[in-house]
């Protein structure tokens, strides 16, 4: 196990570093340049010449990608061109508002996710199973951006339940500093924390109806119903048990489509978080910030599957044996 | 909408229905096309599916719009009525119209993107399961790169990047980053293809190994590949529309049901059908492909095909 947990973590290292540097070349690849058009923004050539200098821009491309690389190893990120402060400040601002949403919604999707393929699988061919599976199928198949434009302009707009954007209330709590900011703070977050969950838990449900109903077919469930075990228990401690194992894999997957959603939904909400940060970056070709953008994200995507990997080996023995004979 | 548009788009529901119907006389005929047909969602799919098709195809007869026409453009966002069924956009375009040209931006963007997918997916699994070794190991870490690059990222970096992208370049790229779970799944299919006796048999007979892998192992390993394409055309077109919403997709005015709903967004509160339709559009078409994806899962997995006597595995 502790010599495959360190294979494991080397090759997620050697991931993310790929990633990283293919980022750095496809950016520094790119035509133009932060300071262009020159034009528009005033710029003589003696000061085009001094930022590009100050950025180091001016050396060769290998140059700056080792000290790029020298930096990263010491936990610099660089300085943004745009916003004028150390990318890892600016990072450490956004991630706190994307970690928060992706939780939230992570909560939302398992939970309702699990709750619904569970009652699907029970109720499996009949009316309720049917509808809920076509409509979670309907709601799996929405962009996530319109899902929650459709659900700000219901419920910010029309009914007026939510607010139909931001972190929280900027003229009554423009800090969370006091327990009804916190709830101010919690009623901001329900909207995007929900457009996400909702189609998390579209697919989770779709996943978790299929492993439900491949254990209830097998011979331990019979046994225990057999043994004259209420079908409460059956299900909910037999059953689920080892339907869960598939879910760990969905976990897993679940990270990809947090962070790529949190794109979008960020947008759409005017969340302060990584993802309209790396937005923004990108139209103002800010490379630091989307290399160090970049960087976060595949290692919390490589990140969630070893976690995946690391779960599902704790959970299930057969997996163990396998990997150590391996 | 004048009555030759309302005759045209009853005529293109018509044809989908004929079109699905035909189909289904066609493939009832083998084992694994009654499995697909008896699933429920089978139908409802391939006919939501041959109506946009069929108006995208019809797209001059059954809008009453050119795609870029403004009616009156100091009178935009007017609602729904018999005249402008579905309303008209900020720009004063008929959003019915504009819906039904997009069908061949969106669903064309889709189809390409995932035509270049599956044949360089295919392609690379097909030689890393092949012939094994290091060339499975380079290829398969170069997956596992692609795999954890957060795809919208670099696609929206590229575009950012490059300014005025062309369209073909734009789909090209959608394609080029979406292939790494479709080698992953054929990469397995053929592992253990490659061991089945049919093949040594070819090998034995003296076939090169592009004949084998193209001529037995490849039409062997078809179910899963076609599975993966039909559900992947769904998430291509989301990614469009996810990019075309962000202003770097489809260049505008290009009609592409992202575009609309970028289009619709700011004015959302004053004329909230602008991009609802277009939404709800994405949503049937990509629900049509899982539903059509499903099916075909249950209709060509092996390991079903005893459910109906027969069929399945064999030789090539």
């Amino acid at each position: 196990m502790a010599t495959w947990l360190v294979r494991r973590l080397a090759a997620s290292i050697a991931i993310v570093f790929a990633v990283v540097t293919i980022t750095f070349f496809v950016i520094h690849a790119a035509p133009g340049s932060p300071f262009l058009p020159a034009e528009s923004q005033h710029l003589t050539p003696e000061t085009l010449r001094r930022l590009s200098t100050e950025f180091g821009l001016d050396r060769s491309l290998p140059e700056q990608y080792l000290l790029f690389l020298r930096n990263v190893v010491r936990g610099n990120l660089g300085q943004s061109f745009a916003l004028r402060r150390p990318v890892a400040d600016a990072l450490a601002d956004a991630i706190p508002n994307t970690f928060t949403l992706a939780l939230a919604a992570l909560i939302i999707d398992f939970a309702l996710g699990l709750a619904l393929g569970i009652y699907q699988a029970v109720r499996a061919g009949r009316v309720g199973d049917v509808v809920s599976g076509n409509g979670a199928l309907l709601v799996n198949s929405m962009p996530v951006f319109w899902l929650g434009l459709v659900l700000l302009l219901v419920f910010g707009q029309w009914l007026r339940w939510a607010p139909v954007g931001g972190l929280s209330n900027p003229v009554l709590c423009p800090r969370l500093d006091s327990p009804a900011c916190g709830l101010d703070f919690l009623w901001h977050l329900t909207l995007p924390a929900l457009t996400l969950g909702l189609v998390g838990a579209a697919s989770t449900a779709r996943y978790q109806r299929a492993a439900m109903l491949e254990v209830i077919r097998q011979d331990f469930v019979r046994t225990a119903r057999a043994k004259g075990l209420r079908e409460r228990r059956v299900l909910l401690v037999h059953a689920l048990r080892n339907a869960l194992l598939p879910v760990i894999t969905l976990f897993g997957l679940a990270f990809p489509f947090l962070f790529t959603g949190a794109v979008l939904v960020e947008t759409v909400f005017a969340w302060p978080g990584m993802g309209r940060l790396a937005v923004n970056a990108i139209f103002q070709r800010d490379y630091p910030v989307v290399t160090g953008a970049a960087l976060l994200t595949s290692a919390m995507v490589v990140l969630g599957n070893l976690i995946a990997d690391v779960l599902y080996a704790v959970a299930d023995p057969r997996i163990r044996v396998r990997s150590e004979t391996a | 909408m004048n009555v030759g548009n309302w005759l045209a788009l009853g005529g293109a529901a018509i044809v989908a229905l004929a079109a699905v119907a035909a189909l289904r006389r066609r493939i009832t005929a083998t084992a694994s096309g009654r499995r697909f047909f008896r699933h429920p969602t089978a139908v409802p799919g391939l006919f939501v599916l041959a109506f946009f098709v069929t108006i995208a195809i019809a797209a001059p007869v059954v809008a009453p719009y050119p795609p870029y026409f403004q009616i009156d453009i100091t009178n935009p966002d007017l609602p729904p009525s018999t005249q402008f069924l579905l309303g008209t956009d900020p720009y004063s375009r008929d959003v019915w119209s504009r819906l039904v040209y997009g069908a061949r931006v969106s669903l064309g963007i889709g189809a390409v993107a995932m035509l270049v997918a599956a044949t360089i997916g295919t392609a690379v699994g097909a030689v890393a399961g092949y012939f094994r070794r290091w060339v499975d190991t380079a290829l398969m870490r170069l997956v596992d790169v692609g795999l954890a690059m957060p795809r919208i990222f670099v696609l929206l970096m590229a575009v950012a990047l490059w300014e005025h992208i062309a369209l073909w370049v734009l789909v090209l790229l959608i394609g080029l980053t979406g292939w790494f779970g479709t080698s992953r799944l054929v990469r397995a299919e053929v592992l253990s293809l490659r061991e089945r006796d049919f093949v040594a048999a070819a090998r034995a007979a003296g076939a090169g190994s592009g004949r084998v892998i193209f001529r037995h192992v490849l039409p062997n390993a078809a179910g899963p590949i076609i599975v993966s394409a039909a559900l992947g055309i769904g998430n291509m077109m989301l990614l469009e529309a996810g990019l075309s919403f962000l202003g770097l997709g489809v260049p505008p005015p290009a009609p592409s049901w992202g575009n609309m709903i970028a289009d619709g967004w700011h004015k959302m509160t004053v004329a909230w059908w602008a991009s609802t339709f277009p939404g709800l559009a994405i949503s049937l078409v990509v629900m049509a492909f899982n539903a059509l994806g499903d099916a075909l899962r249950d209709a060509l997995d092996p390991r079903r095909a005893g459910e109906e006597g027969g069929e399945g595995g064999g030789a090539a």
